[in-house]
Formats: C-alpha cells, structure tokens, sequence
C-alpha cells in the first residue's frame, strides 16, 4: 500500500475526547501511526484504550477532535463505513453469531451474491472456498462449516483475526487479540502481523502481555487515565521503563511471595473421565490445604473441561471426587458451591457477567444468601458495602457500584468477577485464566490476594496459560495433554522446558 | 496507580434531567396527561373520570405484573388471555344464585371463599404447568404458552358448555364492585399486589434470581442459582397474579363466558413494555410496568372521551405503543 500522505501518517486521531455519565473516558488524545508499522496501545485497565479504538471504528462519536485518514478527514457513523475506508477492527469482546457457520460469520454484512436474473442469492459455494482459501493463506486449520458457537474461544478468536483480514484494510485495529491464545497459537499470530506490516498494513495492537510488545511492536504509545502520556520507539524502551509509564510509578516484583506450606488433602480427584469420549479421560490428583496447584497444557488439553466437570458443568462418565475425605456428587453449580468450591470461568462475556446489571449485583449474586435479613429480606446496605470492599481491594474502576457492568472496561470486568467468587468465601477456588485482560498493576493484586488465599488455609486451582504465572504463583503445576494428565512438576522440576515437554507429549 | 482508581471515582450525573432521559416512560405518560388534560380543559380529571380509569385497567394490571416478572426472566406468556378466562368461568360457577336454574351446579350454595380459591388455584395451576413446560420440558416460552393457551380456551368451553355463566351473588360481585370512600376496592387490591411485586423484585433473593436469570442465564446457572426452579416459581406467581385477575374480573362483569379476557396477553405485554420492561431479559421494574398501565389506559379511556372512533382508537394505540417502546429503547442506544 503507497505510503500516499504528506505527513507520513496513515492514521492521525488528533485531540479525541470523549465522556460518559460520570467519566472522562479520553481527554485530548493524540495518537499517529504510520503504515507499515506495529503500533502498541499500552495502559491500564480503564485507561481508554478501547474506548479511543471504538471512536475509530465508528462505534462511539467522539465529543471533540478529529481523524484524518490517509490525509483526508473522516466521520465514520458506522462500524461499516470504518470497513469500507479500509479500517478493519479485531474487539475485545468476541462479537460473533455462535449459531451460525464460520464462513457465515466471515462474511456477515458482506456475502458473496450470485444474480439469477434480476434477483440475486447467496452464493453459498463462493462463501465456502472463499473461507476455505482465507484459512488456508493464514495456515489457520478451520473448516469453514463448522458452527462458530461450537469452536474453542482460541479458535472463534481465529476466526476473528481472519475476518479482520480479509477486509483488506490499511489499519488493522487488534484490541487484546492474543489473551485467549497459547503461546504457539501467539505466535502465528504474530506471523500473520508480520506479514501484514511487510505488505504496508498499519496494526494497531492493544495488549497487556508486556513480553509480546518487545517481540512485535516498532512504536508504543502509553495512555494513562485517559490522557496520552507519549509515543515512543519500541527499541528506546525497556519492560520496566513501559511499565513505569503505563503506572506512573516504579513497579516492584512481578509475583509476590507465597509463602504459605501446603497441608492436608482437601480436594481429590480419582481417575474423572468425561462423559464426552474427546474431553478427558482418567485424571488423578489431589489439592492441599493452602496450596496453589497450576494447570497447564495447551489448547485442546481439556483443562477448562475438566475444572468445568468439577464444578458440575460437565458431565462426568466415572471416577471419583473426594472433598476433606468424603465422597461428593457435584451434579450442578449449586452442588459444587455447597461443597465450598468457586469456579472463575474463562469465558467473560458467555458464563461470566450479567451486562446490565449494575456491579453490585454481579459481585454479590453468588453469595446473596448470606445476606438474608428479617423476613429473608436482602439487607443491601451490607450487600452493597461488602460488593465495594472486594472491587477496592481489587481496584475495580467504575464510576460507581450501580454502574451497569458492561460499562466497565474489560479488565475491570474481570476484577468484578474475582471479587463475585471471593465474596463466596469458596474453600476451594478454582480460576480459568483468572488475570486475562488484566493490567500488570491488577495482576499484582490479583497474585496478593491468591497468596493471602492460600495463607488462610483456602486451596486453589489455576487453570493459565501464562508461564511465568504458572512459573510464578504455583506449588505445584499439573500438566495435561489431549484430555491426559502427563505428570506434576514441583519444585526444581518445574521448569518452562519441562511444562513443554509434557504439554507436548502426544503431539 | 491514580488515586482516582477506586470504585467511588465520580458520582453518575444526577439531577432532574438524568432522571427524565432515563425514565422516559414517566414522560410519556406524563406528556399524554397534560394533552388530554388541555383537550378537553381539564374536564377528563374529574373523580369519577379518574375512578373509571382505575377500575378499568385494575384487572390488566395483575396480568401486567404477572407477565413483567416473566419477561424479566427472558421469557414470554401467551396464554393470558384465555387463563384469566377459565379462571374466571371456573370462579363463577362456583358464585352463581342457587335458584338460578341454568346454573353450572344449580341448587348449590357454596360459601364466598369457594369461588375465590377455586380462581386462584385454577390460575396457579395454569400457571405451574407453564414453568413446568419452559424450565424442565426446556420448550421455548412462545410455544409452550401458545399451547397452554389453546388449553386453556378448550377448558374453559368444555366445562362451561360453552355458555354464559351468569346470575352471580352480590356479596360476590361486591368484592370486586365495592369502594372504600371514593377509591374502588380494585386499585386497593392492585396497590397491594404491586407492593408485593415491588418487595419480590427489590428486596429478595429470588427476585435477584429473576434478574440474572434474564440478563444472562448461562452465568445464573454458574452462580449457583437453580434457574429451573427460579422459573417454575416466576410462572406459578404470575399464575396467581392471573388467578387474582379472573376472579376479579368476574366479579367486575358479574359474570363470565368465552370472550371474557380476550386479548387480554396482547394489552399487558404492550403495556409493560411501555413501561420500559425490555424482551430481551433483565430489565424492568415494578413500577415501570404501572406505569406502562397507565398510560396504555390513558390512551383508551382519552380517546375514548375524546369521541374518536373504535377503529381509529386501535390505530392510534398501535402508533403510540411504537413511538413510546422506540424511544425508551434509543435511550440505550450510541451515546
Ligand atoms: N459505554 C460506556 N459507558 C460508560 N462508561 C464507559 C463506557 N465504555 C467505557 N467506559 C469507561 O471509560 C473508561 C475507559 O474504558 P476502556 O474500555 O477504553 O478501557 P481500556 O483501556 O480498554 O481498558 P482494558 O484494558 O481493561 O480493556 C473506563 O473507565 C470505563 O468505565
Ligand atoms: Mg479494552
């Protein structure tokens, strides 16, 4: 694509502002980028990076300011015209239709037609080859008939990408694209990137994964409480310094120390198959009293199905769960959560929040019964103060507690929903992926609060697939390959080459 | 990390302003007052205007509220109409003279309360078989109540033969009939309910339950809440809410048949809706769907006073009903 401006800009977002009812979500922001070139978007949880991406895109108008588009003004009233002048967006949130085919969803709003006469129809056929080619251009291993709804969440996040794609656009915005993928599946992303770059592509790319902008970024511009604090070359910056500038301060350590010693069995598990012959099959293990026992694996290990079948999402074809020694059936959420577990799903927007309820609810609706006063009666007074407890110990940024949750940013979204399962005060709490879409400063007080956890004697599964997370926060880290478990690392032996080997094993 | 960083940032923007552009509901009935009002110079407010108005929309009130709760909870209910229709005739012929000779058990003098109770647990049971049919048949909430519905409509012509059931007793008839002072027993009973509807939806659990069900049922079930049966209970009290509706609508009419209640799902879905309860799920108050009453019965009785035609009067009632849920729900929309 010719680099056709006099500014050598493709993209210039000059003085965005833009407010909500009780936030100042941007204010006066700048922001340039060049064609063919990698553009990280750093900052916190709230500090508008999605927000300034959505003005872009045509999803919010901003209140003042202005876009210039390869030298021209623009005014996009919608997501399509974005599309149409060659600004193509990957959200944050994945905004699929679950029931329909990948090659559907593709192509939604924009399917391919075969005239008949004066009338015309969907060219089914062209939609399938066309699916199957952008697929294969991308060494993604997706069959274009398949259901969206029944893909992985990597997978629909794929799909995403690809869509994105194959618009053909000059700016690519990608807004967290890589929290739902491994590391192997990071990597071809970043291939993908790579190669959009060399053909003149500008991506804009919104991540909280610090080592990926070193890797793919050329240009880093930090926001900070809606204000931009800075455009900066990727190679005059270190982790430490970016962090420093997304923050405002100097960060210590990445992990806190957990410092606590494991004690007696508190969760057993004896040879659980998946009642689906795919998922998993013959998993042992058990969890002590204040101890942090990591899952690790890649996609398709069957690590989310098999904390689900835990918790009574899944059924379970045999085997076994003991808790403090006795035998349970956990046929259901509510059986699960009267035995003392907690489960933070991996999946945000599909099992997690409830978008127009306010953040009080979602925090509280798990342990309302404790909050039953004369008459059964919630006492919300209590309710409320305690829902607003968690989320500052957490830092939750919300204008208030009876903001709709879906206003909130998606980290701090995710903040609300720790806060929801350590207000159930579980004994055994499981998190799937728990810091996804989290800022470092979160993450630090997400880890405190685990270490606390463990401290006080609770016990916790952490379903990751970061490593250094699992490196950092376990005791122990089970590792499962294609629904088996392969073996338990612990100490010396827990090592990132180690957790490969066996994540790999029957791969 | 800034010090602004903490739940209690901002306080929202408040102030009467925000309170109207989220309540638009309120503004519409409002702005439909003071026309009415200016039409007919105020002529349209006098007490006993106001007293038929209330008798009038008292009985769709208790299906409104009924079915606002079911919406809430993501679902739907067809079957309105033709429940409160048995319950109705089932109620009456449990009220009519003794020595009326075409009476369903002629000869029979049953105390008040057979009647009452023979409503209620009628539209209770309706109401159950509906929860029973969404939350563990897993039917969608359309088809089942449309089912139920032709249920319903059977029953009631089997067991009424398809006849009129008439000649009720005053003491009957004055439950529904009577007045303490100038207030008629029936907005006295629909305040009642709508407290309890109030209590349920703001101040319990379940009506927590209610809520996240509808917002997002997916996320309800991993919170540990039985939407089964939080659905079985959402249709059992509408259920009685309708039962309350066709005892009190027999009373009202002294007397019941085939036609009674007809439509009566389409004039309390439209109105809740009005009144902001949104069908996508999760949204909605108790006194949204009042309010939503209100005013689709201040369109009926306004034009109605006003002289405009029946048929125009249908038209214009469909209009308005758009207009209103439009603009409540760009509300929403892009800020
Ligand atoms: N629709 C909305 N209504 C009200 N407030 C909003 C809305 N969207 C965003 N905000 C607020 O604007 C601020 C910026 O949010 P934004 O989503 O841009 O953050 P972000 O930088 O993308 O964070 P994250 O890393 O968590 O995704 C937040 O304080 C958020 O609460
Ligand atoms: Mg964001």
């Amino acid at each position: 694509m010719p680099n056709d401006t006099a500014s050598g800009y493709v993209l210039e977002m000059l003085g965005i502002s833009k407010s909500f009812p009780g936030v100042q979500a941007l204010n006066d922001v700048t922001l340039k980028v060049r064609p063919g070139t990698v553009h990280a978007l750093m900052g916190e949880n709230g500090a508008g990076k999605s927000t300034l991406m959505k003005c872009l895109f045509g999803i919010y108008r901003e209140d003042s300011g202005d876009i210039v588009l390869k030298g021209a003004k623009v005014k996009f009233h919608s997501a399509k015209d974005a599309l149409v002048s060659g600004v193509s967006m990957i959200h944050q949130e994945l905004l699929n239709v679950p029931d329909r085919s990948v090659r559907e969803n593709v192509w939604l709003g924009r399917e391919p037609m075969r005239s008949f006469g004066p009338l015309r129809f969907l060219d089914h056929r062209k939609m399938h080859e066309d699916t199957a080619a952008l697929m294969k251009s991308l060494d993604m291993e997706i069959d274009p008939a398949d259901r969206m709804g029944g893909l992985s969440i990597s997978k629909q996040q794929a799909c995403e990408i690809a869509k994105a794609v194959s618009y053909d656009a000059s700016v690519v915005v990608m807004d967290e694209p890589s929290s739902s993928l491994t590391e192997t599946e990071t990597e071809h992303l970043f291939r993908i990137i790579r190669d959009l770059r060399s053909r003149g592509v500008a991506v804009i790319y919104i991540s909280h994964k610090m080592s990926e902008i070193f890797q793919i970024a050329d240009e880093v511009s930090v926001m900070r409480d809606g204000r931009m604090v800075g455009t900066y070359a990727a190679s005059e910056l270190d982790e430490d310094g970016l962090i420093r500038l997304m923050v405002g301060r100097d960060t210590t350590d990445r992990f806190p120390p957990v410092a606590s010693v494991p004690g007696e069995v508190r969760l057993e598990v004896r040879g659980l198959t998946a009642a689906n012959p795919r998922s998993f099959r013959d998993v042992s293990f058990d969890l002590r009293r204040g101890e942090i026992l990591g899952i690790g694996g890649l996609v398709g290990a069957q690590r989310t199905e098999l904390v689900e079948a835990l918790f009574g999402l899944r059924e379970v074809a045999s085997g076994e769960i003991l808790v403090d020694g006795g035998l349970v059936r956990v046929r259901s959420p509510r059986d699960a959560i009267s035995h003392g577990l907690g489960l933070i799903t991996e999946d945000r927007r599909g099992s997690g929040i409830f978008p127009l309820l306010s953040v009080t609810v979602n925090t509280s609706v798990a342990s309302l019964g404790r909050y039953l006063g004369k008459a059964r009666l919630l006492e919300h007074r209590r309710i409320e103060s305690e829902a607003a407890k968690l989320n500052e110990a957490l830092r939750t940024k919300t204008p208030s507690m009876g903001t709709q949750i879906q206003n909130l940013s998606g980290g701090n979204q995710q903040k609300v929903l720790v806060s929801r399962w350590l207000m159930t005060l579980p004994d055994i709490l499981i998190m799937d992926e728990p810091t996804r879409g989290i800022d470092v400063g979160a993450k630090y007080e997400i880890y405190t609060i685990m270490a606390e956890l463990a401290r006080n004697g609770k016990s916790i599964i952490m379903v990751s697939s970061e490593m250094p997370e699992l490196l950092g926060m376990s005791h122990r880290i089970m590792v499962l390959c294609a629904g088996r478990h392969t073996g338990t690392l612990e100490g010396k032996q827990a090592t990132q080459e180690n957790i490969m080997r066996l994540a790999t094993q029957f791969v | 990390m800034a010090a602004s960083s903490t739940v209690t940032a901002q306080a929202p923007a408040r102030g009467l302003r925000a309170f109207l552009s989220k309540n638009t509901n309120i503004v519409t009935f409002v702005v439909l007052a003071l026309a009415l009002g200016a039409l007919t110079g105020g002529r349209a407010f006098g007490l006993d205007s106001i007293q038929n108005l209330l008798i009038a929309e008292s009985v769709r009130a208790f299906a409104a509220l009924g079915v606002g709760m079911i919406i809430i909870t993501r679902g739907i209910d067809l079957s309105i109409g033709y429940v409160v229709c048995l319950v109705a005739s089932v109620s009456a012929s449990f009220a009519q003279t003794p020595d009326y000779a075409a009476a369903l058990y002629a000869g029979k003098d049953f105390v008040i309360l057979v009647p009452i109770a023979a409503g209620l647990m009628t539209g209770a049971l309706c109401g159950l078989v509906n929860g029973l049919l969404v939350a563990y048949g897993k039917l969608p909430a359309f088809i089942a109540t449309l089912g139920t519905l032709s249920i319903a409509r059977g029953l009631q012509l089997i067991y009424t033969k398809a006849a009129v059931v008439g000649s009720l007793k005053q003491p009957f008839k004055n439950i529904s009939q009577g007045s303490l002072g100038p207030v008629p027993y029936l907005a006295i009973y629909v305040a009642f309910a709508a407290f309890v509807v109030w209590v349920l939806l703001r101040h319990t659990r379940r009506g927590t339950n209610f809520y996240a069900i509808g917002g997002n049922p997916v996320a309800a079930r991993v919170s540990g809440i039985n939407v089964e049966r939080e659905l079985v209970m959402v249709y059992l009290y509408a259920g009685v809410l309708y039962g309350i509706a066709g005892v009190l609508q027999a009373g009202r009419l002294g007397l019941a048949n085939a036609l009674t209640a007809n439509g009566m799902e389409l004039d309390a879905i439209a109105a809740v809706t009005v009144g902001g309860v949104s069908q996508t799920g999760g949204v909605g108050t108790m006194g949204g769907m009042i309010v939503g009453v209100l005013t689709l019965g201040i369109i009926n009785y306004g034009m109605t006073y006003l002289g405009v035609d029946s048929y125009y009067q249908l038209l214009m009632k469909g209009v308005i009903i758009i207009v209103a849920v439009f603009m409540d729900m760009n509300k929403n929309a892009r800020r």
